[in-house]
């Protein structure tokens, strides 16, 4: 008995954190605390007054005087009709829109797939070439390493000043050409494509350590035929990276959308959470989240189809990784980052981030190193003041991520299912829920990056604390008379808590570039708070006449992400 | 008066699932069942796989059989909860076959050996018993500071076997505890036990699958087979007139005894 429900407790904890996430979803009108009647109200008739009449005439007309529990059941109820739920602003259906959206976002993850697809054969090639010739495989790390940390919210706004404004090759915004297709696809593919290549050109690199590749060489195998039996042999180790990757598009996407006014999906669900249209919003994240777990179930299937028979026989080799060796100048490369913030910071930290003292969109001089906003603020004084912000709140999100990780790794098997859960959500994702539930705030984005940020750190608990378990010493704890609450203090914490840490810290800099997306995309702090991602979102209409208030967060967002990379790289060797 | 019982035991565990459907269990224990005395020395040997461990996994109260019963000093044994099995952990305690990797490597060996005897609330002066338990196996004050990775394999076992005689059990169950030395240090650490063990009356079971340094410290020998107790004699008979065919095997594969220290 006891038996049969520890094999259970891991299907069990993932079945009911689905319910769960499903159940958030459906009680999001009830948890928002706000009265549905109202914010209808004030939307569609603002001519009349909240009068107790009125209200109870919108309550009975949607529903929704029978209570949170029994609306969430009827809304299962018709979601499973094909009925939606009808939009608070518009009266309208909710679900033809959001279909003819998803239409929109669909065709444009498919493009970037293609994108990132080709960038990781690229970034692969010289590896898989090098091997075949017998060459020591290493694998090109830097560009790809470069790529992956860059947010699609950066890459849209740098292309849309190079490419469209500048060099005016293709549109900046819209959707009605393949033309428009073009930027969109790139900024959203280059990134996990980035991702993609590295990770595959790891794999391969390691895959020609082996020892049948010498085998199958003598054997007198083409090399098209040992080329392709390297990467049936490397890819199924991926899939779980590949679904990963296409759901962390999907996040990726909202903020695409944003940046070239692209009527996809992740706009509709953005327009419906600024506007708290929740019937709207509900269905928008009903839709990601569904699309999310579609995308993980099918890399899971193509992984089993590509190892076949291997996957059921345990006869699969463990690739070795090869050591790379140690190189000096690497810390290069983080410490002149970290030069360059302080020195940013120390220069803007002085001045006046909120008083609109400066001539709008003023040209930079030697009193004002980079030019005033839209609103005549000082725009040094604004990216200096962001940083501290920026950095300090990933500094508290990723704290409580480690606090709330170490918890969840520690009891891995129950907490298995939100664990995957909340790996498959983008911030974003999480960001539009947290949004919906108490409105946009930068207190909201903290808790929308930490919510998910913690997840891949209770993850590697999980697996360390697997090991320490199997450890000698703590095998023979029972029968020392220690018990399974004091193991946990003894052995397993110290033997855990250094690498996790570290893993926290590299984490940082990905903690700030996510708050910064939330705060471009409206989902996290308001203004006029001097924050990267609101200020680079103020900026960008103005993007022609004062490119620089444009640029510049950008760079600061930049050395954010290579910081990052820098970082990861560093441990890795 | 036996000290410890074993009637029926028998243990199997759930064979791996193939696709949707399970094979038999496979069963690691049959049926075993033998008496210790008190002090008797005894060494249990078998080729991999024949179901030492498994003995002993049970014998620690790490696992329960299906069916049959241990019991001590006339006490029924249940794995159980740490505080249910104080009172069976301070009658026998274990010596682990990878002695450094046993150690807690963030603590001192003073720690180490009064670990137990603050966990299983034995009464007394703990620093004073884990003092005289390191005196035991050899190994001064000097040593008290030290952490594990300070010590050679064999200072490394002689604590282990001090943590475990700290709290005076009545046996003393060992896995391999000499495997991993090399031959001088190996006669070393069996003189060490076998003079613990005339001392202060400690019965010995030692796994074992190296009939020599079986033959050097005990008196009595079981032999298993594939789950099997199929000998149970004093060791001198075993070894002169072996009945069983991989009695045979086991002495043929032993190096020539000579004796061991």
């Amino acid at each position: 008995m006891t038996r049969t429900l520890n094999r259970l407790t891991p299907a069990l904890s993932r079945g009911v954190t689905l319910i769960a996430v499903m159940m958030l979803v459906g009680m999001l009108p009830w948890i928002s605390g706000r009265d549905p009647a109202v914010s209808i109200l004030r939307a569609r008739m603002g001519e009349q007054n909240a009068t107790p009449e009125a209200l109870d005439a919108i309550r009975d007309r949607l529903g929704l005087a029978s209570g949170p529990v029994q609306h969430m059941l009827d809304w299962f109820a018709g979601v499973l009709r094909g009925d939606w739920g009808m939009s608070w602003i518009s009266g309208g259906p909710v679900l033809p829109g959001m279909m003819q959206a998803l239409g929109v976002s669909l065709a444009l993850m498919a493009a970037a797939f293609g994108v990132a697809l080709a960038t990781a054969s690229l970034l692969c090639w010289p590896t898989l070439r090098r091997g075949l010739g017998g060459r020591d495989t290493r694998s090109s790390g830097a560009v790809a390493a470069g790529l992956t940390a860059m947010p699609e919210f950066m890459l849209s706004a740098l292309f849309l000043v190079v490419f469209s404004v500048w060099l005016g090759w293709f549109p900046p915004y819209g959707w009605s050409s393949w033309s428009h297709m073009v930027l969109p696809a790139l900024a959203l593919g280059l990134p996990g494509g980035g991702l993609l290549g590295r990770l595959l050109s790891n794999a391969v690199a390691a895959t020609f350590h082996e020892r049948w590749i010498a085998s199958w060489a003598v054997a007198g195998f083409t090399r098209g035929q040992i080329a392709r039996a390297v990467l049936r042999r490397s890819l199924p180790a991926l899939m779980p990276q590949v679904g990963m990757i296409m759901v962390a598009m999907t996040g990726g996407a909202i903020a695409v959308e944003q940046v070239f006014s692209i009527p996809g999906l992740g706009r509709a669900v953005l327009g419906a959470a600024s506007a708290q249209d929740l019937p709207a919003l509900q269905a928008g994240i009903l839709i990601l989240l569904l699309n999310a777990l579609l995308i993980g179930v099918l890399a899971n299937l193509v992984r089993v189809a590509l190892l076949g028979r291997a996957l059921h026989m345990g006869a699969l080799p463990v690739p070795q990784i090869a050591p790379m060796p140690a190189d000096r100048r690497l810390w290069l490369i983080p410490v002149s980052v970290v030069v360059v913030l302080i020195v940013l910071i120390a220069a803007g930290l002085p001045r006046d981030p909120y008083a609109s003292q400066f001539v709008r969109l003023q040209p930079p001089d030697l009193a004002l190193p980079l030019g005033a906003d839209a609103v005549g603020r000082d725009v040094l004084a604004r990216v200096a003041h962001g940083a501290m912000s920026t950095i300090g709140m990933a500094a508290i999100a990723t704290f409580l991520s480690l606090v709330i990780g170490l918890a969840m790794g520690l009891m891995p098997r129950i907490a298995i299912g939100l664990i995957e859960v909340t790996k498959a959500t983008p911030p974003t994702i999480a960001a539009l829920i947290v949004v919906a539930a108490m409105g946009p705030s930068a207190t909201g984005a903290l808790i929308a990056v930490t919510a998910v940020a913690w997840a891949p750190l209770a993850a590697h608990t999980a697996a360390l604390v697997t090991e320490a378990r199997a450890q000698p010493h703590v095998r023979i704890a029972p029968i020392l008379g220690v018990g399974p609450l004091r193991i946990v203090p003894r052995s397993i914490l110290p033997a855990v808590f250094g690498p996790v840490l570290r893993h926290a810290m590299l984490r940082l800099p990905g903690n700030a570039l996510a708050l910064a997306a939330l705060g471009f995309l409206g989902l996290g702090a308001r203004p006029p708070a001097p924050e990267w991602g609101l200020i680079l979102a103020d900026a960008l209409p103005y993007v022609e006449r004062a490119p620089l208030a444009v640029l510049t967060p950008v760079a600061a967002l930049a050395l954010m992400s290579v910081l990052g990379v820098a970082l990861a790289s560093l441990t890795r060797r | 008066m036996s000290f410890l019982s074993v009637r029926g035991l028998c243990l199997s565990y759930p064979a791996p699932r193939r696709f949707l459907r399970r094979a038999a269990p496979l069963r690691a224990l049959h049926d075993l069942g033998f008496d210790l005395a008190a002090g008797e020395r005894v060494g249990l040997i078998g080729a991999s796989g024949s179901g030492k461990s498994s003995l002993l996994r049970c014998l620690l109260a790490l696992e329960a059989g299906q069916s049959g019963a241990i019991r001590c000093q006339d006490r029924p044994v249940i794995a159980g909860s740490a505080l249910s099995l104080r009172w069976y952990r301070r009658a026998v305690q274990y010596v682990p076959q990878d002695p450094v990797a046993s150690l807690e490597p963030r603590m001192t060996v003073a720690r180490i050996v009064a670990e137990p005897l603050a966990r299983l609330r034995v009464e007394g002066d703990h620093a004073r018993r884990a003092m005289e338990a390191l005196d035991g196996v050899g190994l001064d004050h000097r040593f008290l500071g030290r952490r594990p990775d300070e010590l050679s394999g064999g200072q490394a076992q002689r604590v282990a076997i001090a943590r475990a005689i700290a709290c005076r059990p009545g046996l003393l169950l060992m896995d391999e505890p000499v495997s991993g030395l090399d031959m001088t240090i190996r006669a070393q650490v069996v003189d060490v036990l076998r003079h613990l063990s005339d001392l202060h009356g400690t019965g010995i079971l030692m796994v074992s699958h190296d009939i020599s340094v079986v033959a050097g410290l005990c008196d009595r020998a079981m032999v298993m087979d594939r789950g099997h107790l199929v000998e149970d004699r004093p060791i001198a008979d075993l070894m002169r007139d072996p009945h069983h065919p991989m009695t045979r095997e086991l002495l043929n594969a032993a190096p020539p005894i000579r004796a061991v220290a």
